[in-house]
Parts: structure tokens; sequence; C-alpha cells
């Protein structure tokens, strides 16, 4: 019985392949978005849930109180408290800890050659013990007696010392010598541990200054794992842990939790953190696009075969006067759908193993198409299951609930309300499209709005540089500035750079550095301390950076400004400074001085953040490592080689490392980039979807309507009347999805816009826009078919009735 | 094996109401070949319908081998249907997608015969219709005269006790009708009961008896001799 449906199937399939083909396509373009979809959030859902023991492990957290309204919370904590911790507290079975590097990277030196490295973790001897790790060659008791040692991924073992064997391989950093001990499988794809490079604490230790300050119980720098007894109670570990902590500080403003390590994914109170984390309601609406995507692929097969129907309405009542059961009817209908959907599954596959590189770049994941990664293919088959029911039931009930005798009679088989379905279905699928197209231009306009501001000067002229900290610190402070002097002198000379300026500033774009509590000017009530951003530069910055005055003037020459401020509109108006602005005395950080100007508000930190006070001092102090300059229009390459000579003059054997600010720009907006490619990519496939079943329903229109056609023709009607006598009945269905889609954008896209604090407004063009697109081209697809209709031979329609 | 009593069938669109049997009575006793014969609109095709249980009675009794069937319920018919009772259309109604021998098969597929025994009785029957050559064909492929005995073929490939033809031969020339109607008397000769709708006096000389039909009631019946 299953071999004839499927049989019957594919008779059926070919005789009409090209509809199936639509169908086809269509179907795999959304199986292949919805199973991309649900592959990350499957993974989002099971991050460090396969980790051996997941459900015992519980990492510290603190909750940091600042002031009434305030609380800070942090991952990390004191590296003594898991100490006394597993001393003290019976049920932790085992403790381990690690120090994520983030700050700044790791400059790997591989004979003679720097590598930044920024996938680096400190892990305490228990690491291996507690978090399951596949060692490919070597092992962890090396690493755990020699300080000096490092465990690679497999990755970075391949990436820096290529086919050969990594193990007993030399890497220094920072003059010193570590000796590739183990190599180990990178980390799954829903691991929150995605370190390519482990060192051992030991190493941090070393320095007995260095082990002093972090043994210290006010340094918060590790993250710190416990592995608890089954059944343990966390509230009272949690006390505990309170007791041991208060024990060893004086106040008492810190609160100490607990939080499971499949919990830590979606963690989303931190104040900072070095690992990644998900967001439980983007993951929700990825779980919506995906479905979505699905439903509107599956539109297009239900809308195809009711459209249909009539033309099989001979061969169902056939079947059931020579003796077919409705359940057997039935069958042979969702075999039919099944037979589609595996033939789309087929070319689903295809589709992912080709984009699965691009998914997994974008995603900054490894998924692998591979025959073992069971999640995946769990996700196909329920993608197909999912698209076998969604495609098969209307049309399999509207079938074979068919009464034989009103087909022989030539009875209508179809009701009204199931075209009416047919329009619906259309209308939802525009609906969606034009929704996505709105969310496209939206994005689009908002971050053209930022790239659009002037921040004074251009970001691909201007390159920034910093010095080693550690090697200026070794240095008393007069030969500092000696040292950063010579290094000034020595750039200007160089011809493609046209201005240098010492700032104290790690970016003056997206510079989200303030301090309260060390400002003072007059008038300022009591207990008053705003959050200041404070940009310390000094006289050549306003050659770097244009800045507008609205009174007063920038810092002069000589000493004589030292002391002075220079302030933003905002701050003007957030500290509430007496006027006129100009002379007022202003003192930070106990270093008194006039307000000597007041500039326009510029953007230095991202469009998300509100622009605060901001105070210019010139005072050359120890922070001023940060160099920028100014280079000239096409010398980018020269500027590179002229600072790199000058660098190795002053720092010979230290890694020379430097950005661009357009990069560094690039890199600020990445998140919101990837949006927008996103947002493309769904509303490409949407609207692709969308088309096909467009096309497949006009062309089944012209070929009902073909006598009609023909008649018309003879009868002296042009193409172009006949074009638009197919069209209109579309093109109306595609308006009404824009009046729909509309308000859901304007909704929705607002929310989207809410995330920046300067933004573009919702426009009413934005729609009209989007619905001209969609009109466009779902015009564009349908007149294909009706074109053809219309220039069809009417003497050929005519006789073949 | 068929007795109706007082049968009545109405056709209600907006506006009017057909009565199509109107207090019909008859019976058809097992191994008889019987023409119903009457002007196009009198209640044949209703008729014909009705004993074929592809349609139910408004009012009246319709006995199918001493079972009461007027108010069964489709599933039942289907049932009762797909055991005992075949069907030839004038317009043959074969489906395009399949082959001759899978056109015959599909009673014997709905029936749940297995396949080596399908295969065995759809020889036979497409052997005694002499349209084993074609077992491969289309429907297209074939002339009139040959797509009807596929559907002979297929009414009789199941052995029902009852066959019901709806003008068989009205889409086909004097000689393929004339060889259409042979098979029919065999299938006669050999147990099968016929009840035929013919508009042509000629068919309807092959069989036992003639109800004449005229405005949904029996005006007379001929005893063929
Ligand atoms: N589905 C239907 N709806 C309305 N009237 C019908 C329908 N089927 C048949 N009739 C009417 O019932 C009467 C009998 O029709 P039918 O049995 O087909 O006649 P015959 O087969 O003798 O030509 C005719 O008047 C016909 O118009
Ligand atoms: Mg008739």
């Amino acid at each position: 019985m299953l071999k004839n449906y499927f049989k019957t199937a594919w008779r059926s399939f070919w005789k009409h392949r090209a509809t199936g083909f639509i169908n086809i396509a269509g179907l795999s373009v959304g199986m292949a978005s919805a199973v991309f979809i649900f592959i990350w959030v499957q993974n989002e859902y099971g991050f460090d849930k396969s980790q051996l023991d997941s459900q015992q492990i519980y990492r510290i957290k603190d909750y940091l109180s600042i002031d009434k309204s305030t609380t800070w919370v942090w991952e990390s904590s004191p590296y003594s408290l898991g100490e006394e911790a597993k001393r003290q507290i019976p049920e932790v079975e085992a403790l381990t800890r690690v120090q994520v590097v983030t700050y700044q990277p790791l400059y790997f030196n591989i004979n003679g050659e720097f590598f930044p490295e920024t996938t680096a973790a400190y892990v305490d001897n228990a690491w291996f013990d507690v978090f399951k790790n596949d060692f490919l060659s070597g092992n962890a008791i090396a690493f755990k007696q020699n300080p000096f040692s490092i465990i690679l991924s497999e990755s970075k073992a391949k990436k820096y010392f290529a086919n050969q064997d990594a193990i007993g391989k030399i890497i220094r950093i920072d003059s010193v010598d570590y000796q590739v001990q183990a190599v180990v499988k990178d980390a799954p794809a829903n691991s929150s541990f995605k370190f390519g490079v482990f060192i051992p604490v030991a190493a941090r230790h070393a320095d007995v200054k260095q082990k002093e300050n972090e043994l210290q119980w006010g340094n918060f720098n590790y993250l710190t794992f416990l592995k608890l007894k089954p059944g343990t109670d966390i509230k009272k570990t949690s006390v505990k842990l309170q007791n041991i902590l208060d024990k060893h500080r004086d106040q008492k403003n810190l609160k100490i939790g607990l939080i499971k390590l499949t919990d830590m994914h979606f963690e989303n109170d931190l104040q900072d953190s070095g690992i990644i984390h998900g967001d439980k309601k983007v993951v929700l609406i990825f779980v919506i696009l995906g479905v979505l995507l699905l439903v509107i692929a599956c539109i297009n097969y239900v809308n195809l075969t009711t459209a249909r129907a009539s033309l099989r309405a001979k061969e169902v009542s056939i079947k059931k006067i020579v003796g077919a059961g409705r359940r057997q009817l039935f069958a042979q209908f969702i075999a039919e759908s099944a037979l589609i959907s595996i033939l789309a599954l087929v070319l689903t596959i295809f589709i992912i193993s080709i984009f699965l590189p691009v998914f997994n770049s974008f995603t900054e994941r490894n998924f692998s198409l591979s025959a073992n990664s069971s999640n995946l293919w769990l996700i196909m088959i329920g993608t197909l299951l999912v698209t076998v029911i969604l495609n098969s039931i209307y049309p399999a009930l509207l079938l074979s609930s068919f009464k034989p005798l009103n087909t022989f009679r030539g009875t209508s088989v179809l009701k009204m309300n199931d075209s009416m379905l047919r329009k619906g279905l259309v209308v939802l699928q525009f609906t969606f499209s034009i929704f996505l197209i709105v969310g496209v231009i939206t994005i689009y306009r908002q971050l053209s709005f930022i790239r659009s501001q002037n921040p004074g000067y251009n970001r691909a002229q201007t390159m920034s540089f910093s010095v080693p900290w550690k090697t200026m610190h070794q240095l008393n402070d007069a030969k500092r500035k000696a040292v950063k002097s010579t290094i000034k002198q020595s750039l200007l000379q160089q011809a493609p750079i046209q201005a240098v300026s010492l700032i104290g500033l790690r970016s003056i774009q997206n510079n989200d550095n303030y301090s309260s509590g060390s400002a003072d000017w007059d008038g300022r009530p009591k207990g008053f301390d705003p959050a200041i951003s404070y940009f310390s530069v000094d006289r050549d910055y306003s050659k770097l950076v244009k800045l507008n005055f609205i009174v007063g003037r920038w810092f002069l020459d000589g000493k004589s400004d030292v002391h002075n401020a220079i302030l933003n509109e905002t701050a003007a108006k957030e500290l509430n400074l007496h006027k006129p602005y100009i002379g007022q005395r202003f003192v930070s950080d106990g270093d008194t001085g006039v307000v000597i100007g007041m500039v326009k508000d510029f953007n230095y930190r991202t469009m998300h953040d509100k622009i605060g006070p901001v105070v210019f001092k010139n005072k050359n102090t120890e922070y001023n490592t940060n160099y920028l300059l100014k280079v000239a229009p096409n010398k980018q390459a020269e500027a590179i080689k002229a600072v790199e000579a000058i660098w190795k003059q002053n720092f010979p054997g230290l890694p020379f490392n430097y950005s661009f600010l357009d990069q560094e720009f690039d890199k600020i907006y990445r998140n919101d980039a990837k949006s927008s490619r996103l947002m493309s990519v769904f509303a490409l496939v949407a609207v692709v979807i969308s088309c096909l079943g467009l096309f497949g329903l006009a062309a089944f229109t012209a070929e009902q309507r073909g006598k009609e056609i023909g008649i018309r023709k003879v009868l002296g009607a042009t193409v172009s009347g006949i074009v638009s006598l197919i069209s209109v009945d579309f093109i109306v269905l595609v308006i009404v999805a824009l009046v729909l889609a509309s308000p859901l954008a304007w909704w929705l896209m607002n929310i989207w816009l809410q995330n920046f604090v300067y933004r573009v407004e919702m426009q009413w063009w934005v729609f009209l826009l989007a619905g001209i697109i969609a009109v466009l081209i779902a015009f564009l697809t349908i007149s294909f078919q009706a074109i053809k209709a219309a220039l069809a031979n009417p003497v050929k329609s005519l006789r073949s009735e | 094996m068929i007795k109706i009593t007082n049968l009545e069938k109405f056709y209600r669109t907006e506006e009017v109401e057909t009565i199509a049997l109107n207090k019909l009575s008859m019976h058809v006793n097992t191994g008889e070949f019987v023409a119903i014969m009457g002007p196009s609109g009198c209640g044949k095709s209703t008729l014909l319908n009705i004993l074929g249980m592809l349609d139910d009675p408004d009012e009246g009794s319709y006995v199918f081998n001493e079972i009461e069937v007027a108010h069964f319920n489709e599933r039942k018919r289907a049932d009762l249907r797909k055991h005992n009772i075949g069907f030839v259309f004038q317009s043959f109604n074969l489906i395009d997608e399949l082959t001759v021998f899978e056109n015959v098969e599909l009673p014997l597929i709905y029936t749940g015969v297995p396949t080596a025994e399908r295969v065995k009785r759809v020889e036979e029957v497409l052997d005694k219709m002499q349209i084993m050559h074609r077992r491969n064909h289309y429907p297209q492929q074939l002339s009139g005269g040959q797509q009807q005995r596929v559907a002979i073929a297929r009414a009789v490939v199941n052995k029902p006790k009852l066959i019901l033809a709806d003008e068989p031969t009205g889409n086909l020339d004097s000689s393929n009708g004339n060889d259409v109607m042979e098979l029919l008397t065999d299938l006669n000769e050999q147990g099968t009961t016929i009840i035929m709708v013919t508009h042509s006096e000629h068919d309807a000389r092959y069989s036992h008896r003639i109800i004449r039909l005229l405005d949904g009631q029996t005006v007379m019946e001929n005893i063929m001799v």
C-alpha cells in the first residue's frame, strides 16, 4: 500500500513538475533557514549541559551594593574565597578557578615573531579534573607540575605550529618561556569556555608581588567554580560562603550568590564578563522567525496543492467509487506531501552544507554536518515532520472530503472559503516579507545615521597606538616624560604623519570610562557627585579632532593651562555651573583651575549610550600613553612602517600593535551591522519564498483562465489589458499585506530603535518604499506568467477546451 | 437482490426544488440483466447512483441483499459498495496518471488483496477483456472502445455481484458498442447481476427486462424474450 502511495505521489509530482519544483525550491529555502535557526537555538539552550556533572557545578557570584539604587554584579571572586570554601565547606567536592584574559591580548613570541592571543585563560590545577577536555596529545600532569606550561586547543596548535607536533614547543610571553605540554580538542559549540590557550595560575603566582596582590580579599579576579555534592542546599552553601567572605572583609556591602553552570549562559545581570552569554529574548525572537519562515514556505505547498484540487477531483472521485476509503485517500495526500518534503530535505542538506561555513563564521560557533552530530539530524527530522504536517493536513482534508457525485456533475468542488483561505495565506506571506523589508530599511537608516555623524576627524586617516605600560611604569616620572616626548618628536618628523597627540584615553570613539566624586566647583550642592568622563589630552589634540567651541578657547602653549578645564555642553548643563561658564573655578582630582572653554557635544561613546558630561584636561600624566596620529591621505601603509620603525628603536623586542579608527568603529557597531545583515538575509528568504508561491499561483490562474483570455483576445483585448486582468487580484493582496504589516513593523522597529539613544525616527515613506518594493517584486513575478498567457495564440487555448 | 419501495429524491437549489425520483418502486433479482430507459432528465442516473450507494435517498426504502441500506452512513455504504458493486460509466472515468494495469488493480488495493493475488487477478481479467497487450499503456493512448473495456475490467476485477452501467456505449461507435454489450452479456451469463442505463433500444435488447422511467416514476416494464 505504502509503495503504491509513493508511486502515485511520484507520478503526480512528475506530471506537475513545474509546480513541484517551485514547491521544493521554496520549501528547501525555508527549511534550510529554519534548520540553521534551530541549530543555533538548540545550542543556546544547551549551553554547558553536555559538561560532565553539569548539574552539580556552580559559580560564585557577587552583588556589590554601590548606593541605594545601584548594585554591581560580578562574575569573579577573590582567589582566596575558593580556597577557604574548599577547606571549610564539606559539601564542596571540588574547586577550580579561571582568570580569563580579556583586557589586553597576550603577545606570543614564537621564534621572534609576535602573535596577539585573545583566547587565553589562566586555570588552576583542578581545571582539567572538573571540566572534561579531550586530550589529543600530552596530558595535564606536566601542566600541573610546571608553572610555565601551556595547553593549546587543536586549532591554536594548528595555527601556531601548523602540522608539526606542538608538544615541547616553546612560546615566550613577556620574556618568560612557556612549554606546550598538551593539545586538547576545541571546545564544543555549546561550551562557555572557548579558550584556545591554557596557562597555569601558578605562572602568575610565580611573581611574588603579583601573588600577594591576587591573594588579597579585595581582589576579585577569578571565576570560581564549586562542584557540590548532589542534593546540596544552595542557599545554605551561599550563607557559608558569605560568612567566610565577611570574616575577611571589613566592608559588609557584598552579597554572595551561586549560579548553576547550566544557567550561566543566559546570565544577564553582570556588569562585565569574560565569557560569551546569550539573551533569552533574542533566542525567542529567533524561534518565532524560524517557525514563521517554515510556515510561509509551507504555505506555498498548501496553496499550490489546493489550487489544483479541482484538477484532481476526478481522480479522487474515481478512487472513492472503486472503493477507496477517506483514510486511504488521506494517507495518499500525506504521502505526496511527504515525498515533496523529503525531496526538499535533500536539497536542504545540500544548501546547509554549502552555507555552513558562512553560518559558523556569522554565529562564531563551529557546528558541523557530520553523521554523528545527532542534534543536527534530530533538528532536520523534526523540521521535516513539522513541514509534512503543515503541508499536508489541509490539502489532505480538503481532497479526501470530495463527494464523488458532485465532481461528475461538474458542480464546484471547492467552496468559496477555500480561495479566501488561499488569499489569506498569501497575505500572511507578504505581511511577513514586508515587515522584514521595513526592518531592513530601518536598520539601514539607523546605521547610516550613525555613520553620517561627523566625529570631527577622518577615521580612516586617524591611527592610534599605545606605549607599553609595563616598560614605562619602570621609569621615573621625568624619564617617562622624556621618552614620550622623544617619540612624539620623531613621529612628527615622519612625512606621512601630519599631527600627533598624546592622550590618556584608550578610545575616543567608545570611551566608557568615567569617575565621580573628585570634582568640585562653585555652587555644587553637597553630595552631588555626577559621573564625569575626563579627556586627558595635550595641546595638539585640537589639531587632530575638530571641536566646536560655543564660548572660550582651547589650551594655550606652555604651562599656563595645565590646571584648567574645557567642558562640553552637557557638563555645563548637568553640573549646573554658574554663568558665565568661562572663568568658573573647577577642581578635579585635587587639581584646581578654571573653565576656559565650552564645546558642543560630540560623540565619544556609541550611539546606544547617552552623551554625558565631559571635561578636557591638559595634563601630561603617567596615564597618557596613547598616541593619536593624523595620517596624510592615502599614506596609511607608509605611516605604519614609519611608526613601527620608531617603535623598534624605543621598545626592541616588544610587539607593535596599532589600529585605525575606522576599524575600531566597525568593531563597535559589529553587532548592529550583524543585525542588519541577518535582517537582509531573512527578508530575502521570505521574499523569495513568497514570490515562488505567487509565481505558481499566477501560472495556475493563467492556465485556468486560458479560455477566457483566448476569448477576450479574439474580442480585441490588448496584452497589457490581459496582464493587468491577471495581476490586479494579486497586487491587491500585496497591498492588504502592506496595510497589515505597517503597524506591526512600526511597533517592533520602534522597540529596536530604543536600543539607541541617538536614533532616526520611523518615517511614513519607509512603509511606502517597502510597499513599492513588494508590489514591484510581486508584479514582476506575476507578469512573467501573465505576459506568457497574454501572448499565447488564442486559437490554441480555445481549441483545447 | 434489490428491492426499492417508494423511493424519493429531491434536489434543492436556491429557488427550485426538483423531484428526481417520485415514489419509485422496483426490484431486481439476482442474475438479472435489467435495462433502464427514459428521456434525458427523468432520473435514470439518480436512480443508478442510489442503487450504487453513491448517494442516499430522501424517502423510501432500499433493501440490498436483504439489508436495509437507505440510511447507512457513508462509511458503511462505501464498505458494502467496494465488495459488491462495480461501476461502468459513459465517460469511462479512468485515472489518467495510472496505466491500464494500475487502473484495474485499484479496487483490489482498496479491498486489501495481497500483491501476488492482485497481479494474478488483474492479468486474468485483462486477458478476458483482450487488452493484455495494452497493460502498460496510459488511458490517453487507447481508443474509446479499449478504454471502456479497461473500465469494465476494473468494474469486474473484484468479482462484484452487481454491475451498474450508466450509458456504457454512449461514447462509442456501434461496433465498439456491440463488443461492450457482448462483454456484459457474458458477465451476466456467468452470474453477475447487471443494471444498465441506456438510450439505445438496440442495446436494451441484450437485457432481460426494460424499465422505462418518466419524471422519476416507472411507466412501463417490458419483459424481453
Ligand atoms: N446535483 C443536482 N442538483 C440539482 N438537480 C439535479 C442534480 N442532479 C440531477 N438533477 C436533476 O434531477 C433530474 C434527474 O436527473 P438525472 O438523474 O441525471 O437524469 P437522467 O440521468 O435521466 O438524464 C433532472 O431534472 C436533473 O436536472
Ligand atoms: Mg444520466
